[in-house]
């Protein structure tokens, strides 16, 4: 009888701890509506954002960026304290971004608010509440929108301006020159291995190559369908004339002139020996010690760079040229991206919800502490017009400072130009060049071969 | 009658109280997760998608066309073949030696089954610095070429990386089922055995492997579809790399559906996929228990 009583008690222990795990999940669920239901009222209902939440509202805020989760955090309790009643619930990013934002809305709880790239958004755009003649839009840069807008209606508002080149450090360019090294005077191809060549026989290392995927897929790579094909037009003509097999990229100058650049530069390679063990830490590292001269990376490496800096060192962009030709202004200007965007769910969040997810990204696009907080850690230029703060990345400052001599142009001019896996599948073939394993020829056949899938952009 | 009735439904009320729970959850993790996979099989759905559009059999037939899922499956075969072989190897013989009698073997089978409980995750990436910084320092300092770069940036080094890994966390999980079969033997036989002038090793093959069949059924089956299956190790370990080259089926199928948004095909290789090695497991299964009935 006790025997029985006892088992009988622990089956029931036991369920109660399977069930209390189920109860804790339905609660935030509960906060969102029925898919079926959130779509019935927001066909039938504008939007606005003067909206005004009448009571407590929970939202969740989804980011893609890495490394920058204190920051969010920060920025979250200012806004919510700034906005009694709108709790934020943040939700970091994790390695695989796009799965969790897949499983996320799975489960029927789509982030509110998801900071994301154009090309992920542009694909969920059904989902995404459009921002077009909203009054928060008007504080952004008319330029900034290229990537953000699909069809003439915007779906998303841009984070940072993300400048893609050749970090360089001063002092050790400096020392290569033998005296005080100017970025603009690298103007060709030759001038940059001229460079190179100066910085080597200092006995350091030219340049440097992370040999990740995204790295060279993402950034190196889609240079080639970048402004030097031409107008946005043009590129997408250009690669749609791959899709359909008319062009073959072994047959393009430009593909073969960052080519020949990415060649030379992995002649001089800081990773030569085993360039594919790629860390961005470990290579951000070699650059601020002065082990490399170069390193191929983005503005937002100041993220791993500012942490280990010493007091003084300067660093800055230099632009990844494609020719011989002194008088290409490309050669000379530094490819911005607009890499992510702010965009609002309305398939799974109530209209309180997506009011107030759109005083979130009103707030996170205007307000001076926000402002403040991206600009000290990002280090990135801000697209927005009221942004008065300094920036204090040497990066972000040069990046602002090719913006302001209008030598930048726009990466990829539209939001679909590049598929949102070109960095997995093209990386790798990049990775593999790199590494030597295969030619030009076979590399160039394996771009096509990708392309040959996808649909015409 | 109504006394055998009453009787069965307290059985039934008894089960439930004990099965119930966990069916519940199996059912809610496992089972009714794979039915809605297969209905996805037959849309086109990207995963994100509001609408779904039905595609027939077209994901099944492009899953038999589509030459990366063919050679992601070779090489997970190679892969497996050798991974089962070596963790088995491993298991029986590190099993023998602790059921010996030698001294701390409680110790030496706690040791020894460790790195199981470690999960693939942690695993991975710890050997993933190992191979990639540690060995290169030491094979640098004491000039040997091959250690002296990462395993892990050479396809063939890469995928021995991942066999050795694999077969070191798996053959500590094996090791406990086969000290369970040896320690089963009947020692009179053994004891027989020795009395008749038997060596050991004759003793090993000749009686102990016999009477294990069971255990050896069990621990190839569960190594053949664990290695097919294998995941986190390929992801933390070598994430599919270098240049995709250790792309193992499962990860393919994952970076089909998540990487590549298409879902409906990545769950069809994933349907594929679990019917190939049900076949192959049970085949074995059935095969190597032959062997035992034979007996």
């Amino acid at each position: 009888m006790k025997k029985k009583l006892l088992s009988t008690i622990l089956a029931v222990a036991m369920t109660m701890t399977a069930l209390v795990g189920c109860g804790e999940t339905k609660a935030p669920a509960a906060s969102n509506d029925s898919a079926e239901s959130t779509e019935a009222s927001t066909e039938a209902a504008e939007v606005t954002e003067t909206a005004e939440p009448v009571e407590d509202v929970e939202i969740s805020f989804y980011t893609t960026e890495t490394g920058k989760d204190q920051m969010f955090q920060d920025i979250i309790a200012d806004f919510e304290s700034k906005n009694p009643g709108i709790h934020v619930e943040y939700i970091a990013a994790g390695d695989d971004q796009l799965q969790q934002w897949m499983a996320l809305y799975s489960s029927n709880e789509g982030p509110t608010v998801s900071l994301m790239d154009p090309i992920n958004i542009w694909e969920n755009q059904e989902r995404m509440l459009e921002y077009t003649g909203m009054s928060f839009v008007d504080n952004i840069e008319p330029s900034a929108l290229s990537t953000m807008t699909f069809d003439g209606k915007v779906y998303a508002v841009p984070q940072t301006a993300a400048g893609v080149g050749l970090l360089y450090n001063k002092a050790v360019c400096d020392a290569a020159v033998g005296g005080d090294f100017d970025p603009s005077s690298i103007k060709t191809r030759s001038d940059l291995e001229d460079l190179f060549k100066k910085i080597e026989a200092t006995g350091v290392d030219a340049t440097c190559f992370t040999g990740v995927n995204w790295s060279l897929g993402s950034h190196y790579l889609c240079q080639a369908y970048g402004a030097a094909i031409g107008t946005t037009e043009e590129r997408v003509a250009y690669v749609n004339s791959i899709i359909a097999g008319e062009t073959k990229e072994i047959d393009n100058d430009v593909f073969n002139g960052y080519m020949d650049t990415f060649d030379m530069m992995a002649k001089y390679n800081h990773n030569a020996a085993d360039p594919l063990v790629g860390d961005v830490n470990i290579d951000a590292a070699a650059l601020a010690a002065g082990e490399c001269g170069t390193w191929f990376m983005g503005d937002w490496a100041w993220t791993f760079l500012g942490p280990i800096v010493t007091e003084g060192q300067e660093f800055g962009l230099l632009p990844i040229p494609h020719s011989d030709d002194p008088n290409d202004v490309l050669n000379q200007s530094i490819a911005t991206s607009f890499a992510k965007g702010y965009c609002v769910d309305k398939s799974q969040n109530t209209e309180a919800q997506q009011a107030a997810g759109l005083k979130f990204v009103e707030y996170i696009t205007s307000d001076s502490y926000a402002e403040e907080q991206m600009a000290k850690v990002c280090g990135q230029a801000l697209p927005y017009k009221n942004a008065t703060v300094e920036i204090e990345s040497p990066l972000g400052l040069s990046t602002a400072n090719y913006i302001a001599n209008g030598k930048t142009y726009d990466f990829y001019g539209t939001p679909n130009l590049c598929p949102s896996d070109i960095w997995y599948e093209c990386g790798a073939y990049m990775c593999e060049y790199l590494a030597g394993q295969t030619t030009r020829e076979e590399l160039a056949a394996k771009i096509d071969e990708y392309w040959s899938h996808q649909e015409a952009r | 009658m109504a006394k055998n009735f009453g009787k069965k439904i307290k059985n039934i009320g008894i089960f439930a109280g004990f099965g119930l729970p966990a069916t519940i959850i199996w059912a809610s993790v496992v089972l009714i997760p794979f039915i809605y996979g297969i209905w996805i099989t037959f849309t086109d759905w990207n995963g994100l998608a509001i609408d779904i559009n039905y595609v027939g059999v077209q994901n099944y037939l492009e899953v038999f066309t589509d030459s990366t899922f063919v050679t992601a499956f070779f090489k997970t075969v190679i892969y497996a073949f050798f991974t089962v072989i070596a963790s088995n190897l491993v298991g029986f013989l590190l099993a023998l030696a602790v059921t010996s009698g030698i001294k701390g073997q409680s110790f030496f089978r706690t040791g020894f089954f460790t790195p199981n409980i470690i999960g693939g995750i942690i695993l991975g990436y710890i050997w993933n610095f190992i191979f990639s910084y540690a060995l290169t320092t030491f094979g640098k300092s004491i000039g040997v070429e091959w250690m002296s770069t990462s395993w892990l940036t050479h396809p063939t080094r890469a995928l021995i990386a991942l066999i050795i890994v694999s077969s070191w966390q798996m053959s500590g999980y094996l090791m406990v089922i086969y000290i369970a079969g040896l320690t089963n033997v009947p020692k009179e036989l053994l004891e027989a055995a020795y009395v008749d002038g038997a060596s050991g090793f004759q003793v090993v093959r000749r009686v102990k492997l016999p009477l294990i069949k069971n255990s050896t059924a069990i621990c190839i089956f569960l190594s053949i579809s664990r290695t097919f299956m294998s995941f986190d190790m390929n992801l933390s370990l070598t994430a599919g790399g270098p240049y995709k080259s250790t792309e193992l089926i499962a990860y393919k199928i994952y970076q089909t559906a998540f990487t590549s948004m298409e879902f409906g095909k990545g769950q069809a290789q994933a349907i594929v996929l679990f019917v190939i090695v049900a076949i192959i497991s049970l085949l074995q299964v059935y095969f190597t228990r032959k062997g035992v009935d034979e007996q």
